[in-house]
């Protein structure tokens, strides 16, 4: 029971070199598996080749193997990608379905699609609204929401179907340091309360050394180093490859290029 | 407006491009022979103002101007109100951040200063001038804005026509145009790319392209939103490398930003809003400071780690990493 | 028993099942439309001036009732250009018309004319009013939402919602792109032939991020299983009482009768 991906080589159709170079990894339930790298370093398409978006709707060429729950994701029909994987793109505007007149709808839309009951589909979408924090905004219109409010209510959307995964693409990008906290602490209880997977691609590291277990670092579409996250997040060799550590590392990295000691009180106090 | 003299912090820059201004002021941002006034605020008279020397400019036309908003309120069509009685005055050269939660009005301030906005009670004043009067491109030759999303502008099929399209509307025209655009695209790094199809570029370089078409019209004041969001670590460094540039040349930069490591790292002042309002202005010293975290906590903001680890440890106001590392290795030497 | 109580099923909010009030805008969506295309054929297939004047009547009649007679007044007063000129073009033009009002130099404007092109003109207004009042009385949800019950598939509904989207969206994101635009000096505010360079400036990032879009959408439906199979779940069910299928239905039989008799010959 995870996802895996194996020897995973990837280029998008009409594309002169791959995308994903050779990509070995695997996501347990309950795990929460950082993503970091430079842009353009294949985050984006890990998360379309780990939900079986890629090649599945996108096209292109999938080499080596990239299996959910051990069906490979070549083998899972389109429509049910969504029930084995949920994906949440970065951009959150072109993810609300614009057929909804209320969030509560809009949230519902996936469970509705797969023809739930109506009770179950209030179940959910109550869950979902409540688990990003977003209840008070069940009663408004998707079209007027800010780019802050809308990502989150793509996130309830796709936290709606229930799915066994999720693969978020930068869910924070457009929230503010408070919006931010509010996903990372969502996150950390939907993988807790439903044992789901979390892949999540962030570039702000502080969010990944709170709530990640792992975290793998993308360079050149190859995996550059792989590990816990309080590991990997620590190590010098972020910053060659064009990840910003967390500010603790950043600060703890700065202390001793100047000759002097990372007091101890602070590494106890913070640790 | 306040009794305080309106003066540049240094001699007014070249008109040419890429001209460095007086080279021996530049150096470390921390707290030094830069002026750091705090500028004027009368929404909180409490906020401690420091207020320091500055070298007298020679007043050229391509002195900054300095810009100011004098009792602004501001509300949408709809009825919310986004800005309430904002008196805030930015002196030329000052380096800028502004912060608070998304919908505190940071981008409806911010779009008053090029005069895409207008304010529904107030004035915006360019150097005691109200421009009520003057379109949004006139405006432009003075105060240039860089947008959050990059692809709201991007229209050329390549990038030295994308960067060339600002200054070509300023009348900018031949070999001046062309060192203009280059000078701009070394700034972000992307001389390589000059020929290149903008949607060729990644996101983060798409973002890059957008300042350097900001730059190159060589704006006296430069005000960048959210310059740093959706950036990987090399871009963050661009960014802050060309902010300290522009600052370096005398130009006033105001940025808007929601990382505080940024902010505290490049900005000498911080000016924190919420709900329409300014409720902090100051130094980011003061404005991370332990004496204003309750402020920040009910703005929903939180000061940077460098901040509160040294209040951890008693160092006194260490909002950037720079003046931590200081106010530490001034603790070992002295024992 | 009714389609009420499974609407309103158990914790939907009422902001879900609440149905719009007032007369007329309480009626089933599809009602209306039956009511609009029974109006619309009627203008045109019944001949003389009882055609238009009896719809125009019940046009307007319901707008009244339902107060939206200054919507229609926007409708008529953006339809009177072409309305106008098919007046014209009748009053002056009309083929084997040989009464003449009066002889303005070589136009002569005849009695047949004006009246042929009045008639013409009120069933353009009957087409035009008809159509308007159903848009003036129904939200764009509960329609679809009624065709989505009706059994119209799911992916018709989302084309319907996503183009009536679009246009806000896309001047929402026009104005966008021209504020960035003006930040970098092209002037909307000046004359006009410096406005028309700023029109590849404007539209060009309108179109690229149009079609980024497409992409980026078909990925996020699939993500929220847009394609499964099956029926979907209706959450948003409007009312369709005794009453509303009775007028649907009758409008209906009446329109297929109006058209019967037309072809057949009844209508003189």
């Amino acid at each position: 029971m995870a996802i895996e991906l194996s020897g995973v080589r990837y280029r998008y159709a009409g594309a002169s070199k791959a995308a994903l170079r050779s990509i070995d990894l695997r996501l347990e339930p309950g795990c929460v598996l950082g993503v970091v790298g430079a842009n353009e370093s294949g985050k984006t398409t890990l998360c379309l080749v780990a939900g079986g978006f890629a090649p599945g709707v996108v096209g292109g060429r999938l080499e080596g193997s990239a299996r959910i729950d051990g069906v490979e994701t070549t083998s899972i029909p389109t429509h049910a990608l969504a029930q084995h994987c949920g994906l949440l793109f970065q951009n959150a505007a072109t993810q609300l379905s614009n057929t909804t007149a209320t969030v509560f709808e809009e949230v519902g839309f996936g469970p509705c699609n797969l023809g739930l009951a109506v009770p179950d589909v209030i179940e959910r979408v109550w869950w979902a609204l409540k688990a990003v924090g977003i209840e008070d905004l069940a009663p408004r219109d998707p079209a007027r929401l800010s780019g802050g409010q809308g990502q989150l209510v793509a996130l309830a959307s796709v936290l709606a179907l229930r799915p066994p995964y999720l693969i978020l693409d930068e869910p924070t990008s457009e929230l503010d340091p408070a919006g931010t906290a509010l996903v990372g602490d969502a996150l950390v209880r939907v993988a807790a309360e439903t044992g789901a997977g979390i892949v999540l691609v962030e570039h702000k590291t502080e969010v990944l050394a709170r709530i990640a277990d792992e975290v793998i670092v993308l360079a050149e579409g190859s995996v550059a180093i792989a590990g816990p996250a309080a590991a990997v997040l620590r190590d010098p060799i972020l910053a060659e490859l064009g990840v910003e550590p967390p500010a603790r590392v950043a600060l703890e990295r700065d202390v001793r290029a100047a000759g002097l000691d990372w007091p101890a009180a602070l590494a106890e106090a913070l640790a | 407006m306040s009794g305080l003299e309106r003066r540049s912090d240094h001699p007014a820059p070249a008109a040419s491009a890429g001209a460095n201004a007086d080279s021996g002021s530049s150096g470390s941002f921390s707290a030094g022979n830069r002026s750091t006034r705090a500028g004027s605020t009368q929404s909180d008279p409490s906020i401690a103002r420091s207020s320091v020397p500055s070298v007298p400019s020679s007043s050229g036309r391509s002195a900054a101007p300095s810009i100011e908003l004098e009792g602004v309120s501001f509300s949408y069509p709809d009825g919310t109100c986004a800005l309430e009685n904002i008196n805030l005055r930015i002196d030329p050269g000052e380096l800028v951040a502004i912060v608070g939660q998304n919908g505190s009005g940071k981008s409806t301030l911010t779009r008053h200063l090029n005069g895409l906005l207008r304010p529904t009670t107030g004035r915006v004043l360019l150097d005691g001038r109200d421009v009520r009067g003057l379109h949004v491109a006139r405006l432009a030759e003075r105060v240039g804005l860089a947008f959050q999303n990059p692809d709201r502008q991007l229209f050329a099929g390549r990038v030295s026509a994308e960067v060339a399209f600002g200054p070509r509307n300023l009348g900018l025209r031949g070999a001046e145009l062309d060192a203009l655009v280059r000078a701009a695209l070394d700034a972000v790094g992307l001389s390589a790319e000059a020929a290149s199809n903008p949607y060729d570029l990644g996101f983060s370089r798409r973002k890059l392209l957008s300042l350097a078409s900001v730059l190159a019209m060589r704006t006296p004041i430069l005000v960048l939103d959210e310059p740093t969001t959706g950036q990987d670590a090399r871009g963050a460094a661009r960014v802050r490398a060309v902010v300290a540039a522009a600052s370096e040349e005398g130009r006033t930069v105001i940025a808007i930003s929601h990382d505080m490591r940024f902010v505290a790292e490049c900005f000498r002042r911080v000016v924190v809003m919420r709900a329409g309002r300014v409720v902090l202005d100051g130094t980011p010293d003061v404005v991370f400071g332990e004496a204003t975290w309750p402020e920040l906590r009910a703005a929903y903001l939180e000061s940077p780690f460098a901040a509160l680890a040294g209040a951890r440890l008693g160092l006194g106001a260490t909002p950037s990493e720079s003046s931590f590392v200081a106010a530490l290795g001034q603790r070992a030497r002295n024992g | 028993m009714s389609l009420a109580s499974v609407a309103s099923g158990p914790g939907l909010p009422e902001y879900v099942t609440r149905r719009p009030g007032g007369f007329y805008r309480s009626t089933n969506p599809s009602t209306k439309l039956a009511v609009a295309a029974l109006e619309v054929v009627a203008a045109f297939v019944v001949p003389g001036w009882p055609g238009p004047l009896l719809v125009l009547g019940a046009v307007l009649a319901t707008a009244l009732a339902a107060r939206r007679l200054r919507g229609l007044a926007v409708v008529a007063l953006a339809a009177s250009p072409i309305v106008g000129s098919i007046l014209l073009i009748n009053l002056f033009l009309l083929p084997g018309a040989s009464d003449p009002i009066a002889r303005l130099g070589p136009f002569a404007p005849t009695w047949s004319g004006l009246w042929f092109g009045l008639q013409t003109a009120a069933r353009l207004f009957a087409f035009s009013a008809a159509i308007a009042l159903v848009y003036l009385t129904t939200a764009v949800d509960d329609l679809l939402a009624d065709l989505a019950r009706r059994g119209l598939g799911r992916r018709v509904i989302f084309v319907i919602g996503a183009a009536v989207q679009t246009v806000p969206r896309t001047i929402e994101r026009a104005g966008e792109i021209v504020d960035a635009q003006r930040a970098r000096g092209m002037d909307t505010e000046g004359q006009f032939w410096q406005r028309a360079r700023g029109v590849v400036p404007l539209a060009a990032p309108v179109v690229f991020g149009a079609l980024t879009e497409v992409e980026e959408r078909t990925m996020a439906l699939e993500a929220r299983a847009f394609s499964a199979p099956g029926r979907q779940t209706l959450l948003r069910i409007p009312a369709d009482g005794a009453l509303d299928r009775v007028l649907r239905w009758g409008a209906v039989l009446a329109l297929v009768a109006l058209v019967g008799l037309r072809i057949s010959g009844r209508l003189a």
